[in-house]
């Protein structure tokens, strides 16, 4: 999966025809093998973009930036980043007619050790879903899978659970980066810095981060499209995929299949009701 | 620093039996910031609140706690105490102590003192964070909007465009009058229905203050209590009510021969049409649906006959708007189709109607001239069975309520088919009779001993044909014995139902109903007339079953309610509502999705101090927000907050315990 000439012929074409200001990719980093994402005004450096399976992040996370936000931008985006750019559209965020957007038939991507990543091997939409010119070719739709870890968690009792996250959690420093890297995270203040919000802010105690992080969880909860950004950032390599996971599950199960950001205009599981929804489980 | 008064109520034995008063007292003076505690055996009585207006001042109290009844209960009765002293009203907390604790503990004294003593450590709690806040006012529409022009819509409409307010009445067909335009004679005097209501159909025509549009709908409505905004469509009448003169000519001259609804179908009317001749406004439509010269382009024989060149062929559909301060919906009731009694052969035999059909035919401007005939040879019946409670009552075909009218205007059925038939019988198979009324008792007294109608307990379990006659198989529950009438005629009393657009229009205008499409009142007792909906009112069968006297009185009931709420220029209104931080608001409009009350609109800021560039946050309609919370529970970065219920007040509830 190398798309690298690609990308360049269409950003030198996009800067050329004066329909960018901006190119969001992927470049080396000019240390190892690894990539890191560029924003790119100069059309000059549109030689620099690369993408290979080794293009790991989510990029429509720089579309939120200011450099961005109000910017005519082209972009790329894998099966998952492109659900989490659908959200962002639809919830009012980025401006459709202000990107020029690359879709990618994903096949992939791998972790620093060059196996493929968790959740690329349990990915559902592997195409971009939303897209102006689409590279390599789209493979469908595939199934929901469980994911491993979350049927090992769910052996454990309640109590035992909790445990386990209270424990994990207590390595969290509250740097924020799982926050900053996600796309959806885009909030003005996040409720987590709010002066009124006792539960969370306060030194780095394990009962702030837990308080912290599941708030976070569940503000992602039928949002969250696991592209492990945050997992990626975390500098205290936290599982954090299993809160989301959990989460998908659940909201999988019972609220009719939903996956977050596949559908064009629609919004997380928590945030649409349609009359035609279950009720079944009101008394 | 926070000085609270706590006060404890004893609500007579209702929460002392099950909770420990004292024990609830010493505990709140335990509170740091709680000055004064104190019980009293009624609180919400005079003296009870005395002594909070009087703790107030001597305290110099900074919030107040009563924990006693529920809020929805005497909410705001204590707030009026607070009012009384000079203090806001919004600095009281009532704690629920009764439904949250006595009642539902009452095996458990301990406990039940204990989580009373909960209840009160999160309410002064809460009441630390409470902020003054202040009734809003609302400017006010003063018009009403009523849909729907039977005797509900017309007697709502008479009744406020009396006391100077304009109304604007829609309704659907090309006249007012609705089903009480189709009945006889009506229950328990037998006065004419068309006598006692026409006149009232005319004043509303000739009255300053209304406005009529007939032959239309009511197709969006926008805004809230106060100031709506309405969408009415007007059907194309193809005839140009401002030229004609109702002469009569284009009816009498059209070849088009439709089933005549007004009728139930028993005779037919023209393709341009007047539904009645008492119709008002006396002007025909047409009917686009069976009219040949809009299908076909043919014909106009109309046009042609018409002196005043009336008829215009080429008239369009035509939305008008309007603004409103309130609505009424009377909607009115259809019947219940009687197709799933198979075993009765109904849609088989001809000689089976429904009891709207055997009124228009036995009424002096009905399709028979008043006579009931069989429809199958005309002949006038002798043997008439009423089958009461088809599809009401009855949960395996039709539906669990019972249908109000039926064993009413059946007992009036079988008197007018004596006063018609003199040597007729009637025999009526009933459930119960349900006369409760007033001189409702004595009319069906009146039916049994006067008319001599046969009135027999018990479901019909068959009906056959046998030659011409129509054998009732039924049981005749008092004597415990099987009987078979050999009918010339079956009247079915088929339930009522709502009318079938009932549930879209309660969706157009935001208003909940039931499983039958019936429209659901606030409360079933102390609220009949009122929708959840603030400035929405139900009249007539549009929300129950009900005869035309309950049905009058509910419509004057909502008349009152309209001129109560325009009363004055502006409007109060509860100020516990949601307001927006812009500064947090990122814009995300997932609140606008939840409000279920359309509350909720974007605008455009700029980004930052003096930039040129905007970003849209939410922004509330104090006027429509009804403080449910919906949006407060979906904002991520909780830039929204409800007055009275602020993340503050919350967090500091969960904390106290």
């Amino acid at each position: 999966m190398d798309y690298s000439k690609q990308i360049q012929d269409i950003a030198a074409k996009l800067f050329a025809d004066g329909k960018i200001d901006v190119f969001v990719g992927y470049r080396m980093n000019g240390f190892d093998d690894n990539q890191i994402p560029v924003v790119i005004t100069d059309p000059k450096e549109v030689s620099t973009l690369v993408f290979t399976e080794k293009s790991v992040f989510n990029l429509s996370n720089y579309l939120k930036a200011d450099h961005t936000r109000n910017k005519r931008a082209g972009l790329v985006v894998k099966g998952c980043d492109s659900r989490s750019l659908n959200l962002l559209l639809t919830e009012s965020q980025v401006k459709r007619d202000r990107l020029y957007i690359i879709g990618i038939a994903c096949e992939g991507v791998v972790d620093d050790k060059g196996q493929k990543m968790q959740n690329c091997i349990e990915c559902i939409v592997p195409d971009a879903v939303v897209y102006d010119e689409m590279l390599g070719n789209p493979q469908g739709r595939k199934d929901y899978i469980v994911n491993a870890d979350i049927k090992a968690l769910a052996e454990k009792g309640l109590v035992e659970r909790r445990e386990y996250f209270e424990e994990i959690f207590e390595n969290c420093i509250r740097c924020n980066a799982c926050r900053h890297s996600c796309p959806l995270c885009y909030c003005a203040k996040c409720c987590i810095d709010q002066e009124t919000a006792s539960l969370y802010n306060g030194s780095n105690t394990a009962s702030s981060a837990f308080h912290a992080l599941m708030t976070w969880s569940l503000h992602l909860a039928g949002r969250c499209v696991d592209c492990r950004n945050c997992e990626k950032a975390c500098p205290s390599h936290l599982p954090l995929h299993l809160l989301h996971k959990q989460n998908e599950k659940v909201i999988f199960e019972n609220f009719q299949n939903h996956l977050a950001g596949v559908e064009e205009g629609e919004r997380g599981a928590f945030y649409k009701y349609s009359l035609k929804d279950p009720d079944d489980f009101i008394m | 620093m926070a000085r609270v008064g706590v006060f404890v109520c004893f609500c007579g034995a209702n929460i002392a039996d099950f909770v420990d008063v004292p024990t609830v007292v010493e505990e709140a003076k335990k509170i740091r910031e709680v000055k004064f505690a104190v019980d009293y055996k009624y609180m919400c009585s005079d003296p009870g609140q005395q002594m909070i207006r009087d703790a107030i001042v001597q305290y110099r109290l900074t919030s107040i706690v009563v924990a006693a009844c529920s809020p929805r209960m005497h909410e705001k009765t204590f707030r009026k105490a607070l009012s009384d002293a000079g203090m806001n009203p919004y600095l009281l907390e009532v704690a629920n102590i009764r439904e949250h604790s006595s009642w539902v503990h009452q095996k458990d004294k301990k406990a039940a003192t204990e989580k009373a003593g909960d209840l009160v450590r999160m309410a002064v709690a809460k009441s630390i964070a409470n902020e003054q806040l202040h009734e809003i006012s609302v400017p006010v529409t003063k018009r009403a909007l009523v849909i729907g022009g039977g005797i509900a819509g017309i007697q709502a409409a008479l009744d406020i465009a009396d006391a100077h307010i304009p109304v604007t009445l829609v309704e659907r067909s090309p006249s007012i009058g609705g089903r009480m335009a189709q009945l006889d004679e009506t229950f328990p005097t037998l006065d004419c229905s068309q006598c006692i209501l026409t006149p009232k159909m005319v004043d509303v025509a000739s009255h300053p203050y209304i406005e009529l549009i007939p032959y239309s709908e009511v197709i969006e409505l926008n805004g809230y209590v106060g100031n709506y905004k309405a969408k009415i469509r007007k059907k194309a009448s193809y005839v140009n009510f401002k030229t004609c003169t109702g002469c009569g000519t284009c009816w009498q001259k059209c070849p088009v021969k439709v089933p005549n609804e007004y009728n139930m179908g028993i005779d037919k009317r023209k393709a341009i049409y007047t539904p009645f001749p008492q119709a008002v406004p006396n002007k025909p439509v047409i009917d686009a649906e069976h009219c040949t010269y809009l299908l076909k382009g043919k014909c106009g024989i109309c046009a042609k006959f018409c002196e005043k060149g009336s008829i215009d062929f080429k008239m369009q559909d035509e939305v008008i708007e309007r603004e409103i301060g309130a609505v009424v919906v009377a909607t009115g009731y259809d019947l219940w189709d009687a197709t799933p009694y198979e075993e009765y052969g109904v849609g088989r035999y001809k000689d089976i109607i429904n009891s709207l059909e055997f009124e228009r035919m036995v009424s002096a401007n009905g399709p028979t001239g008043g006579l009931p005939i069989r429809p199958s040879d005309g002949k006038v019946p002798k043997t008439v069975v009423f089958i009461k409670c088809v599809g009401s009552r009855d949960k395996a075909k039709g539906i669990e309520f019972c249908s109000k009218i039926c064993c009413m205007y059946t007992a009036k059925h079988a008197i007018l088919l004596h006063h018609k038939v003199h040597d007729s019988r009637a025999y009526i198979f009933y459930m119960d009779i349900r006369a409760a009324g007033k001189g409702y008792e004595e009319f069906v007294n009146r039916a049994q001993v006067e008319t001599g109608a046969v009135y027999l307990r018990g479901r019909v379990s068959k009906i056959y044909q046998k030659g011409e006659k129509l054998m009732v198989r039924g049981e005749d529950g008092q004597l415990g014995r099987e009987v078979e009438v050999e009918a010339d005629l079956v009247v079915l009393a088929t339930a009522i139902i709502p009318y079938k657009t009932n549930p879209a229009l309660a969706q157009l205008l935001g208003i909940s109903y039931d499983k039958y499409g019936y429209l659901s009142e606030a409360h079933p007792k102390l609220r009949p007339v009122e929708t959840a909906k603030a400035g929405i009112f139900l009249a007539g069968c549009t929300q129950a079953p009900k005869d035309i006297p309950d049905t009058v009185a509910q419509a004057s009931a909502c008349a009152a309610k309209v001129c109560g709420l325009f009363a004055g220029d502006t409007m109060k209104k509860d100020p516990m509502i949601s307001t927006v931080n812009n500064e947090f608001c990122s814009g995300c409009q997932n609140c606008v999705q939840v409000c279920p009350y359309q509350a909720i609109v974007t605008e455009e800021i700029p980004l930052g101090h003096g930039a040129r560039e905007m970003r849209t946050v939410a922004k509330i309609n104090e006027g429509v927000c009804q403080g449910c919370g919906s949006c407060v529970a979906v904002c991520r970065s909780m830039a929204i907050n409800l007055a009275g219920f602020t993340d503050p007040q919350i967090i500091n509830e969960i904390v106290a315990i």
